[in-house]
């Protein structure tokens, strides 16, 4: 704020003197002149007459001759003292017009407004370094969820659409570049309730250069960034960025898991959705031998993890010498020759995974063509071509932004749930079945909610009270319905952790300790139907008892009396 | 030489010198203060305080202040020779008025021992 009341005023010196001077002289000269009152006495302007009439006149509103008719030299004075002053005073206002049309000064302005709107946030925040496809679904999917986001990106398009969103709280966003520290801090990189920076933009150096910046300036905040090559990955690994999301390596393994371990897909994809969302079953890839066109990032990462379920690959690449790929038929796979050169009569799928949209669609079309009973793998870069794709429809899209911001929900709306996924993993397929039909059966078929609780005086105080009068507290219990003890509520919890040794999936019979941590996921409503277990003590003695504590002194006293 | 330096000390020692006459004489006597003397000491408190804005050093801040305190207390005593000449006893009018400006005298003095420290401070 400083430097922009610095600014104007620097600006506006020249004409301001410049009006205090030709004011001055038109006052002190109209005192001077000789005038004659209504009886004909010789009379003069005090200074404060003098003023009042040369402000209206100089402003040109104009009263007429006041308060007696002035004498010639009055009016010759008058005469004088309009050019004098009325010049001055439209330079002025000309002059504070044109500063407030200046783009450096007007800049100044948002920026400031920025951090102001920043500095005033009560609630924890996100900081979003990019407002591209992938982060514009985050923000919406975060906005909704009622968590607090503020935006810097460098694109102003990018944030006129941003402007004209509908959100539910107002999203401060700043047209910067986010690589400069001073931007990061304006975002409130250095402010208390700011719980991580995430920057996804489609750069891996700006990524790196806001990673690096952070974990300088604010050594404890979680930063999630997003990295395609591996040299950068290990970068921002060294110096503790918190979560790495590669959108290619990611599909790869998602890809890999479809194909042997499908409930353990289900289950991922179910966790990490946007709640409220419905999922469609998938299906199951083929084995047998595949084809895949483009061998870059994207090929490649999905050739690994194909070849890691022993599925054989054949590779379709138009420029072999720059992806480095040693056998591979040459040819962009839009043309049936290449295609039919790969022998897709007898391939069961087909991978089109080039980073240009038309060309996949093309492959994919011309692959039909020639073996209708293929299962397609499309990749697909741009959100703008979603109707293209549907009218395809596809076995799997893969979509990067899509993939990125799942990854980022997951670890951003419950910071257990990445853990808990990552013990998924090394579940067999048969476990994730039952524990999939185990949490339809609970929370239905919508993607559920989740949320983590920690067992603390400060956020718990019913449990940490009832634990301290030693009476016991189970899982059990934060299931029950608070309103009637013998209804369950819906929510499943899906992971606990102790001093740092996580239970998968604990039995609800497991007692609570202090310090424990919590994943549930359930519906909307359990979620909010839980504080009032974890804050009311009184609530939280009922569900495990059944007993009613008298709320006032008289019938506490009383009940201790009759027992 | 400096011409910026020489105008900015020039108005800065004249409004203090403009107030000083001003003030100077029997305090409750209309006839020592003449109105024309105050108005051309508002006249050039103000221009001196435009010339300060935008200064962005601690000297300039506080020469700033100070100004504005001069314009303030000159422009109440101005207000009030405005509004009650003719409704109150001369004498004690003439008090009010000119014990603010006093009350001016005294910032306007600060500014320009301000003035006089960092002429002294120049290393140049």
């Amino acid at each position: 704020m400083n430097s922009i009341l610095f600014l104007i005023l620097r600006r506006l010196r020249r004409p301001l003197i410049l009006i205090i001077v030709c004011f001055s002289i038109a006052i002190f000269g109209l005192t001077l002149m000789p005038g004659l009152d209504n009886e004909g006495r010789p009379w003069h302007m005090s200074i404060f007459e003098a003023l009042y009439v040369i402000s209206y006149t100089a402003t040109t509103i104009g009263f007429g001759e006041i308060p007696y008719a002035y004498s010639q030299s009055q009016r010759l004075w008058l005469t004088i003292s309009i050019y004098l002053t009325v010049i001055p005073w439209f330079y002025a206002i000309g002059k504070i017009i044109t500063l407030l049309q200046d783009t450096a000064l007007r800049a100044a302005i948002t920026t400031e407004r920025f951090a102001r709107a920043v500095k005033a946030l009560q609630e924890p925040f996100y900081i979003l370094c990019s407002y591209g496809e992938s982060a514009s679904v985050l923000a919406r999917t975060l906005d909704e969820k009622g968590m607090r986001v503020v935006v810097i990106e460098s694109q102003q398009e990018r944030l006129n659409e941003l402007d004209l969103a509908e959100t539910y709280s107002v999203i401060p966003h700043l047209c910067a570049d986010a690589k400069l520290p001073e931007n990061l801090i304006r975002a409130g990189v250095h402010h208390p309730l700011c719980s991580g920076v995430v920057t996804l933009t489609d750069n891996d150096e700006v990524n790196l250069a806001v990673a690096v910046a952070v974990k300088l300036m604010n050594p404890t905040l979680p930063v999630l960034a997003r990295a395609e090559r591996d040299d950068i990955a290990a970068n921002m690994a060294s110096f503790g960025t918190d979560h790495i999301i590669n959108p290619y390596t990611l599909f790869g393994d998602q890809l890999a898991m479809r194909v042997h371990a499908i409930g353990t897909y289900i289950l991922h994809e179910w966790l990490t959705d946007v709640p409220g969302d419905t999922l469609l079953p998938p299906e199951t890839p083929p084995r047998g031998r595949w084809v895949v066109c483009g061998y870059g990032r994207f090929g490649k990462s999905v050739v690994e993890n194909l070849e890691r379920e022993n599925i054989t690959t054949t590779i379709v690449e138009a420029m072999p010498e720059l992806t480095g790929c040693d056998e591979c038929i040459v040819g962009s796979g839009t043309e049936s020759k290449t295609l039919l050169e790969a022998d897709i009569e007898n391939a069961v799928g087909i991978v089109a995974g080039t980073d240009n949209d038309i060309n996949n669609l093309s492959i994919v079309m011309t692959a039909y063509e020639l073996n209708p009973k293929l299962f397609v793998v499309i990749r697909k870069n741009r959100r703008h071509n979603d109707t293209l794709f549907r009218q395809f429809n596809a076995d799997i899209t893969m979509q990067p932004t899509e993939i990125i911001a799942h990854e980022c929900l997951a670890h951003m709306i419950a910071p257990l749930l990445a853990q808990f996924l990552t013990l998924v993993r090394n579940q067999s397929n048969s476990w994730a079945n039952q524990l999939i039909s185990e949490l339809v059966s609970v929370v239905g078929e919508t993607v559920p909610e989740r949320w983590a609780i920690t067992v603390s005086k400060d956020s718990t105080p019913a449990i940490a009270e009832l634990l301290g009068k030693s009476t016991p507290v189970s899982l059990h219990n934060l299931t029950q319905d608070p309103a009637n003890r013998s209804i369950r509520l819906n929510l499943v919890p899906l992971l606990l952790l102790r001093d740092g040794v996580p239970m998968l999936v604990p039995p609800v019979s497991t007692a609570l300790q202090m310090g424990d941590r919590v994943l549930f996921c359930g519906t909307p409503d359990a979620r909010s139907a839980l504080p009032t277990l974890l804050n009311n003590s009184k609530i939280l003695t009922y569900v495990i008892d059944g007993i009613e504590i008298p709320d006032s002194l008289v019938w506490r006293w009383l009940k201790q009396k009759l027992q | 030489m400096n011409l910026e330096k020489v105008i900015f000390g020039f108005f800065i020692v004249l409004a203090m010198t403009l107030n000083f006459g001003f003030f100077l004489g029997d305090i409750d006597n209309p006839s020592h203060h003449h109105v024309y003397e105050l108005y051309a000491a508002i006249v050039v408190s103000l221009i001196a305080t435009v010339l300060k804005f935008g200064d962005r050093t601690h000297v300039g801040a506080i020469l700033l202040s100070t100004s504005l305190a001069a314009d303030l207390q000159l422009i109440t005593a101005a207000i009030l020779w405005a509004a009650l000449s003719g409704k109150m006893d001369e004498p004690s009018l003439i008090t009010y008025i000119v014990s603010l400006s006093g009350g001016a005298l005294m910032a306007n003095f600060v500014s320009v021992i301000l003035l006089i420290a960092e002429t002294i401070g120049q290393r140049r």
